[in-house]
């Protein structure tokens, strides 16, 4: 009975790391537990329409944020960040500017299908508010190949 | 007279496989001693003479040895094993699998869910292209030098 338990647990284990997003700090700006989901224009895509770009998900948020809440944004991307795959600048683009994050790309340790996983940041200052955009992808694209084909010409 | 039916009614049920340890040894014993056997009878005398001894009982640690195998075997067949294997190729067979692609479009603007493809898209893509871009930093300029 023990010995089942056991493997079941396991079992149960690995059907939790199966699934995408899960165990992502940045979950709780999606959730709108940072800021309220009023103030977020939120994508979900999975699937067929993502196929062209090699993409099984992704999950886009932007929102309006007043200090307080992107510096907690920033945290939680921060957190996300240290489950990247290497410090290898081909796997992650940042940019800071007085102690903030402004911008990031980092490529997460891979699913458990072996898809690649991004989480991305971008913060406009408007000094009044910040506009923060949060990127939630995966799939097979190489960020060499997302780079190709987002980066406006 | 009286001991030859008994002997008689003895030898019937040994014959039929009915008889006792006790029975057997007196018909043994009746045989051994008795010289003026009936000619019928006879017959039977030779063959207690063969049997010696009374079957041997088997001991109780012979029996415990002749049913350890069956325990053993019955020990060695445990659920679990195969419980644990058909829970393993459950799960492997799930995540192995390639999952039916799931396809969702959903967009999520002023906290009302809309559930227009062509919008999610456009908006995924704008994001990717806003952060790809680098937040188009000529855009990002031109906004800081436009401000009043």
């Amino acid at each position: 009975m023990k010995r089942l338990l056991i493997i079941l647990l396991m079992s149960v284990g690995i059907t939790l790391c199966a699934t995408a997003q899960e165990g992502l700090r940045i979950n709780e700006v999606f959730e709108g537990h940072v800021v309220s989901k009023q103030f977020i224009q939120e994508s979900l895509v999975k699937g067929d329409n993502l196929a062209p770009y090699n993409l099984k998900v992704l999950h886009t948020a932007k929102c309006v944020a007043n200090n307080k809440e992107r510096t907690t944004i920033e945290q939680l991307f921060e957190e996300d960040m240290k489950e990247r795959i290497s410090d290898d600048n081909s796997n992650m683009e940042m940019e800071s500017r007085d102690g903030h994050l402004y911008y990031a790309i980092v490529q997460l340790k891979n699913g458990a299908r072996g898809t690649h996983r991004y989480i991305c940041y971008q913060c406009r200052d408007r000094s009044s508010h910040y506009d923060i955009t949060l990127v939630y992808m995966e799939g097979k694209a190489s960020l060499a190949d997302l780079r190709r084909t987002f980066k406006k010409k | 007279m009286n001991k030859e039916t008994n002997i008689r009614e003895l030898l019937r049920r040994y014959m039929e496989g009915e008889s006792t340890q006790a029975e057997l040894r007196l018909l043994k014993e009746y045989f051994d001693s008795e010289q003026d056997l009936p000619e019928d009878l006879r017959a039977f005398a030779q063959m207690f003479a063969i049997i010696d001894e009374e079957m041997p009982t088997p001991s109780a640690e012979a029996l415990d040895r002749f049913s350890s195998p069956l325990k053993e075997n019955r020990r060695s067949f445990r659920l679990w094993p195969l419980l644990a294997a058909a829970c393993i190729a459950a799960f492997a067979f799930i995540i192995l699998m390639p999952p039916e692609e799931e396809n969702m479009a959903i967009a999520y603007v002023d906290g009302k869910m809309l559930n227009n493809e062509v919008q999610a898209m456009q908006m995924g893509q704008e994001a990717l292209q806003e952060i790809f871009s680098n937040g188009n930093q000529e855009q990002q300029l031109s906004e800081l030098f436009n401000e009043p």
